[in-house]
């Protein structure tokens, strides 16, 4: 017996071969028509700015919960595959040519990084949740200042308050621990490779440290590298939230930008063409 | 060193009675209470001496005074004692029951367009804030505080009642409420106080209910009795099992039927505590029907849940839960029926997780009466019994396809942590939550500016169950509201709070074993927060209403672009594992 398609399988080919179809039907629009319509570039103009109205609509939709004007995930559906569609209008409309002037080039380069930056969002959204889960460790973005604090304090009670008792932990501490402790670390090698590198390092030289210490301060190294573990989990989950969370702080301001560069292009253009006659 | 502590901390061993029903019943009360019937015709001889009479009286009933009107009960809430009748009377409202406002609750009415589209502006109101024309209360009842502090409700216009609702009068010595306080359902009626002045009840407890149906049989034939009248018939004739018989067979089994609770009823307070200092651990469950053991009846679950498992091993593997409305044993017992030579006994262990009532329909009365009537066709499938009980058993359960697709860990996950109580619970895809928090700001947008959860819970996997209401087949935040303003929903059975209605006695907040409800500082329409007379702020219970009011469903399920997120009913293990096969 055949399975059914799954969902997310069955979403990711139906859009594809709306793309496909509509990408086809546009070049092989955009080819007949062409040489017979003189204001063929006004209407594939047209068309490329409502595409792009259609796909900040998505951020209209989430500004909107209440209303019932379907899925979020649909609208996001309609944005992935819509953004694909628009970048073929784009080509289209340049007929598959490098615009000249700067405004043009300005105009050009903002669509590059929004669609660009679009993409990677994509690749983000659907890379980083794995890597989060599989590290496990889940924890609230807005949390991880708060609990970053307390493994601080946890970590300088057992070097630096009334029980501690080794020198050694506490000069270690104070070179080599006090900034890792401080604030978010490895901010990249946690996002681009994943490497553990940097906590192994120091697991090692804290290993190092136990043929200098007591039976008592041993243990309390071994508290510490606990500590120094949680940290790390901690710093990836900054890493990598936070990268989710920013990316966006890069394509929607340069999606109004793009909007505002696309509506001045219309005045210009009609203003100095007389509209489209 | 740390200096060890020289003497153990020595504490007496929790008992029973350690927190009476009321601190306030007397020795001159039980006097009293053993004059009157039926306590007068109990013989304390039979009483063990752990537990005797006197002490039932003195530690698990309580004495109360309702003035004329005072709601004693809804129709709807769910309680865990009965009442007796000591002086006075009081009235049964019989169908139709009184509206919805008149209960403390909310008329449900879902947004229209016009209002749905208010919520543009009206979503940049102060969080949480009430118009002052809302503070006052539901029209038609009151609210006054009785002895012992209680808040009471009461019927402003009870002559109307009478005129346009259908009613019945039960004086003194009459018992009521305790078919719903032994089997947890929801009470069937509503009842007030009647007459002039004051009318005594004295409220009893499930455990001293239990005991004195245990040591009495007077009191367990009548409360028989009662049950299979009021509770039974209309059971049997919802139940798919016995629409093929006939009235007569109906009540032939009716009158064989044996019902029996396990488990303890305040589970939820228990599995709070746990969950608080970290320590959950799947308790011993009482065993209602062993693996192995010869099928004496079809257990029919009526209320709370089951943990279906089967011998792995040393030990046991979780295979299933099941919840109300599940027969058990049904197809060892076909399976001999139709194969008498070739008998099989009990395949999987079934044990209470919490609380269960439960029916049991006699081997010989389901042979005799009930298979007979039933065409073949729904009849289920023989079992092949296993011939190696630790290799493979999985492969054996009934919920096969199910068990192929949720691994043993979700299971364990979702059973110790009751998470099987749920029927919207929200769940999150941790493989495609992108930790955005649409669903949170949408969830805001669309209830005052104020997030009814948090995005964050326990996980297993890639499944996380949120911190969010998940509307209980068995919703002990229910037990206990004096005003009524938490109830279920009469579109689908959401469960919500009218925070019209709402007192923040905080009797819900306490109750909920997994911390889904909070109570919140209420604003006036200018931000300012409202205080007492004591000047301390108001409050009131929130918590997640499945946005019954809007249209389209919940909005942080709707809101979710990348699917991460949906309410489920995870009694329904279908249902999640076609989710999180997605």
């Amino acid at each position: 017996m055949v399975e059914p398609m799954k969902r997310f399988r069955k979403q990711f080919w139906r859009g594809t071969v709306v793309f496909v179809l509509a990408s086809w039907l546009a070049l092989e629009l955009h080819q007949a028509w062409q040489a017979r319509l003189p204001n063929e570039t006004f209407i594939t103009g047209w068309v490329l700015f409502g595409c792009m109205l259609l796909l900040t609509l998505l951020n209209a939709r989430k500004k909107l919960p209440f209303l019932p004007l379907l899925r979020a995930e649909t609208w996001l559906q309609i944005h992935i595959y819509g953004g694909f569609f628009t970048v073929i209008l784009f080509l289209i409309h340049l007929h598959f040519r490098v615009p000249h002037g700067g405004f043009d080039l300005t105009l050009t380069a903002l669509f590059g990084i929004v669609t660009i930056s679009g993409i990677v969002g994509l690749i983000f959204s659907r890379v980083l949740p794995r890597r989060l889960k599989v590290r496990g460790g889940e924890v609230l973005f807005e949390k991880i200042p708060a609990i970053r604090h307390s493994l601080k304090r946890q970590a300088e009670n057992l070097v630096l308050g009334n029980q501690a008792a080794s020198p050694v932990l506490a000069e270690f501490y104070a070179r080599r621990l006090a900034g890792f402790f401080a604030g978010p670390e490895n901010f990249w090698l946690h996002l681009l490779l994943e490497s553990r590198q940097p906590i192994n390092e120091l697991l090692a030289d804290m290993t190092d440290l136990r043929r200098l210490l007591t039976e008592t301060d041993a243990k309390v190294l071994e508290q510490l590298m606990d500590l120094a573990r949680q940290k790390d989990g901690l710093d990836y989950h900054y890493s990598l939230q936070k990268t989710l969370k920013m990316w966006l702080f890069v394509h929607l301001p340069f999606t109004y930008g793009l909007m505002l560069f696309a509506l001045w292009h219309i005045v210009v253009v009609f203003a100095f063409s007389g509209g489209a006659q | 060193m740390p200096a060890m502590p020289e003497v153990a901390s020595i504490l007496e061993r929790p008992q029973r009675w350690d927190a009476p029903f009321s601190p306030d019943m007397t020795e001159l009360d039980v006097d009293r209470l053993l004059t009157i019937a039926p306590f007068r015709q109990m013989s304390a001889d039979k009483f063990p001496k752990r537990t005797p009479l006197r002490d039932i009286l003195a530690n698990d009933t309580r004495i109360l005074s309702f003035r004329q009107g005072e709601i004693i009960m809804r129709q709807g809430d769910y309680g865990t004692s009965a009442y007796l009748i000591l002086s006075g009377a009081a009235r049964v409202i019989q169908k139709p029951g009184l509206p919805a406002s008149l209960l403390g609750r909310k008329e449900p009415v879902k947004k229209g367009v016009f209002q749905t589209l208010a919520q543009l502006w009206s979503a940049r109101r102060p969080p949480e804030s009430y118009p002052r024309s809302l503070w006052g209360g539901s029209k038609g009842v009151g609210t006054r505080q009785a002895e012992n502090q209680d808040a009471r409700v009461f019927l402003q216009d009870v002559p109307r009642v009478l005129n346009e609702h259908r009613t019945d009068l039960m004086r003194d010595g009459e018992f009521f409420g305790e078919i719903a306080a032994l089997s947890r359902m929801p009470r069937t009626s509503t009842i007030y106080a009647e007459g002039e002045g004051t009318i005594q009840l004295l409220e009893i407890r499930w455990q001293g209910l239990r005991d004195l149906m245990k040591y009495d049989d007077a009191l367990k034939k009548h409360i028989d009795k009662i049950y299979r009248e009021r509770a039974l018939n209309s059971y049997l004739n919802a139940h798919t099992l016995f629409r093929h018989l006939t009235e007569d067979q109906r009540h032939q089994v009716a009158s064989q039927i044996e019902f029996a609770t396990y488990g303890e009823y305040d589970w939820s307070g228990d599995y709070k505590r746990l969950a608080q200092t970290g320590t959950v651990q799947p308790e011993k469950e009482p065993i209602i029907v062993q693996q192995g053991d010869y099928p004496n009846g079809v257990v029919l679950l009526r209320a709370g849940f089951g943990r279906v498992g089967q011998k792995f091993g040393a030990g046991e593997r979780t295979l299933n839960y099941i919840g109300a409305g599940v027969a058990f044993g049904l197809q060892e017992i076909a399976h001999n029926w139709r194969n008498p030579n070739a008998p099989v006994n009990m395949q999987y262990t079934l044990r209470a997780i919490g609380y269960t009532h439960l029916l049991v329909v006699p081997t010989r009365v389901m042979e005799q009466i009930v298979l007979p009537s039933l065409p073949a066709h729904e009849l289920p499938a023989a079992v092949e019994p296993v011939a190696e009980p630790a290799s493979d058993l999985a492969e054996d359960f009934p919920a096969r396809e199910q068990r192929d697709k949720i691994s043993a860990e979700t299971l364990e996950f979702l059973t110790s942590n009751r998470f099987f109580n749920g029927t919207a619970s929200m769940v999150i895809d941790l493989e495609r939550c992108t930790r955005c928090d649409d669903c949170v700001r949408a969830c805001a947008a669309t209830h005052d500016n104020n997030p009814r959860f948090l995005r964050h819970g326990p996980a297993s996997g890639r499944l996380m169950v949120a911190n969010a209401c998940m509307h209980c087949a068995d919703p002990v935040c229910m037990i206990g509201c004096p005003t009524g303003a938490i109830h279920r929903e009469s579109f689908a059975g959401q469960v919500v709070i009218n925070p019209v209605t709402c007192v923040a006695c905080k009797a819900c907040f306490n109750n909920c074993p997994y911390g889904a409800i909070r109570m919140v500082d209420i604003r006036d329409e200018t931000g300012q927060f409202v205080l007492d007379q004591d000047l301390k702020p108001l409050s009131k219970a929130t918590k997640c209403d499945l946005c019954v009011e809007n249209r389209g469903g919940p909005a942080c399920e709707r809101a979710c672009p990348h699917g991460a997120l949906s309410r489920i009913n995870l009694n329904n293990l279908d249902a999640l594992a076609k989710w999180l096969n997605r």
